[in-house]
């Protein structure tokens, strides 16, 4: 048995692979674990003009200002129900959104289809959070026009906490259900036709060949997506959520990253902001962590 | 060939001429400088624009101080902050620092070392900037440090006005109604517009008041004499007859005002889509025919009149005064501030201090307040009757004239006196009148400009402060819905925002407040 090649004489050998690796590691190292060195400013009284070095060092006092504040801890726990609620309601629509259109069979109207349902994605925010509120307004939204014209009352949709929630994962299922179903479709067209032409000549129906075949085959693939889901558990997109809530919707709107940037920001207190932002990213390690456990131990498929 | 020998010959004169003791009628005496001196700037403005040396009146700064300017914030860049923010890292500083909502950055970080005391250079070597101080020592105390330098020479806004009430005068005529001089007056006119159909389409679609922001349906409180805030920004304290620090979510009045706003929103006297309608509700309820009253920007709001004139026949839309509280005044709570949290400072890696003051003192000279107010003399403006007026062509230009003025680098936030002069000459007459009515009457409550907190108390007041405010506005928002009653929950209200801190934070508002103005 020879030896292992070298380090060296491997990235010799296949240099070309190497190359066509090194933007994203390089881009890994610059963004991502660079800047690491400034979680530092999370236990510093840090000031911009003395710098990360000179600032004096203050423990974990901006973790215990943060958990002393009732907000802080509600703005977790809303965090938490929405990216629970939004996993709940959110993940299996795609998957059905694509199993919907594996089924098309007329090839203009699948392409025709395919494309309404990725657009809202390219929407932004700010137009997608026009619309809610128009399609919600108390006076003239489609919807109080409809309950009015029904016999009940108009309801300020969007100052009520109640409704909150719903909104917010409603309206953003609606924006990208159909293209999280991309990933899906890929995984769709790689099974093997054979599979369902010997199942057709057994006789079995189209919805027998779509839950004995299809969903099997893209297990992986729906694992690894939801491993990758709950790690952005505690991410949830703050601009929408600013242009959606008021404060008298705080109570279940307010999330950490709309704390962090109210709190941290606007108010330039950049090492609390930090501080919320690192325990954010070990929530979120745990959280992955524990996923890809649960994964690799009840089934084959995990992301390391 | 004249022109271009002339600024040889003045800085030749300069040149011989000894430093800062010709008081001759020349313009030498504006001269910060021996020999023409190049010196850096960062400022980067309203996530807009930047300093550019290019700019004519930029220019003039440099023709008659001897000293070149040149911008170094990035003239692409669209965050201003962040481009103040990494300036300062980079540890690299320039030699001038301005900007806009930089004060209390020019506090904290004068005080680590990154910009330099300028209060004996003003002594010494800025005349001008000394004699404004001395006419006006509260100014000269809002931009103090909490260790009693100044760090930073502040944007001095001029004039008072800046929001008002505003009445649709045509359907207050056409339903036999007066201009409404007190609150209980205001509340019978505002239910006139809900019943009696005064746009008359026959449906019982009119706002009778609206707003584009809900802070300025909040402001309606002052009606019944709280207050709202003590500045121009929202929610911000104020000082209870020129001593205490108070805020306004706190007092027996708000808790009656806000009783009142609760009971007309509920009978929809007020836009039932106050907190989502957002910016474009001036727009949308007056084209349309359908807003009767608002609380809004004094000259942008009187824009109306012209803007409608065809589309709504017999549009009226005047500002009318505050009507009167319970207690009998009447009070606009919202004036321009007299100091800006803008202006510009002096870095510990100043080149030239003495220069560097000299420069900003000339915008405080006659002639340096009038290129930094009207732009270049005789291509933006003359001299009539001593007074400086702006040519046609800047009047009646397509362009704004605060546009014209930003692009050629006047009325920009650097350290300088504005001239409510600049304003007046362009003002809507509709507005103007209004503006003469609300200053000669004194409505205006003067405004605070904030205090500069220490280290330590500014530790307190973040800690504490957010939280309590958070709490405020949403109570505040429960009880205008009506999802929950003031008067009920008004005790307990009080006693949450005792124990999150509101006495600790008064306490170090309070401590601030001393040191700087008493």
């Amino acid at each position: 048995m020879s030896p292992l090649p070298s380090l060296l004489g491997r990235i010799k050998e296949n240099w070309q692979v190497y190359v066509l690796l090194a933007p994203m590691v390089i881009w890994f190292i610059l963004f991502l674990y660079a800047p690491m060195g400034g979680l530092q400013i999370a236990f510093k009284d840090f000031s911009l003009f003395r710098g990360i070095s000179g600032s004096a060092w203050v423990g974990f006092e901006h973790f215990r200002t943060l958990f002393e504040d009732e907000n802080f801890l509600r703005a977790v726990k809303n965090t938490f129900i929405i990216s629970f609620y939004g996993l709940i309601f959110g993940f299996p629509i795609p998957i059905m959104v694509a199993l919907m259109f594996n089924e098309i069979h007329h090839y203009i109207f699948k392409r025709v289809s395919q494309t309404i349902a990725y657009l809202p994605h390219f929407i932004s925010v700010v137009i997608v959070a026009g619309l809610v509120i128009s399609f919600l307004s108390p006076t003239t939204g489609i919807l109080n026009l409809v309950l009015e014209s029904l016999g009940f009352d108009k309801i300020y949709f969007l100052t009520n906490p109640d409704y909150f929630r719903t909104i917010f994962i409603s309206s953003n299922i609606w924006k990208e259900a159909g293209f999280n179903s991309i990933v899906y479709l890929a995984a769709i067209a790689s099974v093997n036709p054979s599979l369902y032409e010997s199942a057709k000549v057994d006789g079995a129906t189209r919805f027998q060949m779509m839950y004995k075949i299809t969903l099997p085959t893209i297990l992986p693939t729906i694992l690894i997506m939801l491993i990758i889901s709950i790690g952005n558990m505690v991410e949830v997109g703050f601009e929408y959520i600013i242009l959606l809530y008021q404060p008298s919707t705080f109570e279940t709107a307010d999330v950490i990253s709309t704390y962090i940037y109210r709190v941290g920001l606007q108010g330039s207190q950049y090492d609390v902001a930090t501080a919320a932002g690192l325990f954010n990213a070990v929530v979120a390690f745990v959280l992955v962590y524990t996923a890809n456990w649960l994964s690799r131990k009840y089934s084959s498929s995990s992301l390391w | 060939m004249i022109k271009k020998i002339l600024p040889y010959s003045t800085l030749a004169l300069a040149l011989t001429a000894a430093s800062g003791a010709s008081v001759a009628a020349s313009d030498d005496q504006y001269k910060a400088t021996d020999k023409p001196l190049e010196m850096t700037i960062h400022m980067h403005v309203g996530n807009k624009y930047a300093w550019d040396e290019e700019w004519p009146v930029a220019k003039e700064y440099e023709k008659y101080t001897g000293i070149k300017l040149k911008g170094v914030a990035s003239k692409i860049g669209t965050n201003s902050q962040e481009l103040f923010n990494l300036m300062l890292v980079s540890g690299n500083l320039p030699d001038f620092v301005g900007g806009n909502a930089l004060k209390d950055s020019f506090f904290q970080y004068g005080m680590e070392g990154a910009f330099l005391p300028l209060n004996d250079l003003i002594e010494q070597y800025a005349p001008n900037i000394k004699a404004f101080f001395e006419q006006y020592p509260d100014k000269k105390k809002a931009i103090t440090a909490p260790d009693g330098n100044i760090y930073h020479i502040a944007y001095f806004p001029d004039g008072q006005a800046a929001r008002a009430y505003y009445i649709r005068q045509d359907w207050l005529d056409k339903l036999g109604l007066e201009q409404p001089q007190t609150v209980d007056e205001l509340y019978t006119v505002l239910k006139a517009f809900r019943d009696q159909d005064p746009n008359g389409n026959g449906k019982k679609d009119e706002v009778p008041a609206f707003f584009r922001h809900w802070e300025e349906m909040i402001r309606l409180v002052t009606l019944w004499d709280a207050r709202t805030t003590g500045m121009d920004s929202a929610h911000q304290f104020y000082i209870k007859d020129k001593t205490t620090a108070q805020h306004g979510y706190v007092e027996e009045n708000y808790r009656t005002g806000i009783r009142n706003l609760a009971k007309w929103y509920k009978e929809g006297l007020i836009d039932q889509e106050v907190f989502t309608r957002g910016s474009k509700a001036r727009d949308y309820l007056l084209s349309n025919n359908l807003g009767g009253m608002t609380h809004d920007w004094f000259a942008s709001t009187a824009g109306y009149n012209d803007s409608l004139k065809d589309r709504v026949p017999g549009f009226e839309w005047i500002p009318m005064a505050p009507p009167a509280t319970p207690s009998g005044v009447r009070i606009e709570e919202n004036g321009r501030a007299t100091v800006k949290p803008d202006g510009w400072a002096l870095t510990y890696s100043n080149r030239d201090p003495i220069a560097s003051i000299k420069y900003m003192d000339f915008i405080f000279t006659e002639k340096g307040r009038n290129i930094a107010n009207f732009g270049v003399e005789g291509v933006h403006w003359t001299m009539v009757d001593g007074k400086a007026t702006y040519t046609d062509e800047v009047l009646n230009a397509d362009t704004a004239v605060n546009t014209q003025m930003r692009n050629v680098g006047a009325q920009i936030p650097l350290g300088y006196p504005q001239d409510y002069n600049y304003e007046k000459q362009w003002t809507n007459e509709i507005a103007a009148k209004g503006i003469e009515m609300y200053t000669d009457n004194n409505y205006i409550i003067e405004q605070f400009n904030g205090v500069a907190m220490t280290v330590a108390e500014r530790l307190v007041y973040d800690k504490y402060w957010p939280g309590i405010l958070t709490y405020m506005l949403e109570a505040q928002q429960r009880w205008i819905l009506g999802s929950a009653d003031v008067d009920e929950e008004w005790d307990g209200y009080i006693a949450r925002i005792n124990k999150l801190g509101y006495d600790k934070v008064i306490k170090v508002y309070q401590a601030a407040y001393d040191r700087q103005y008493k």
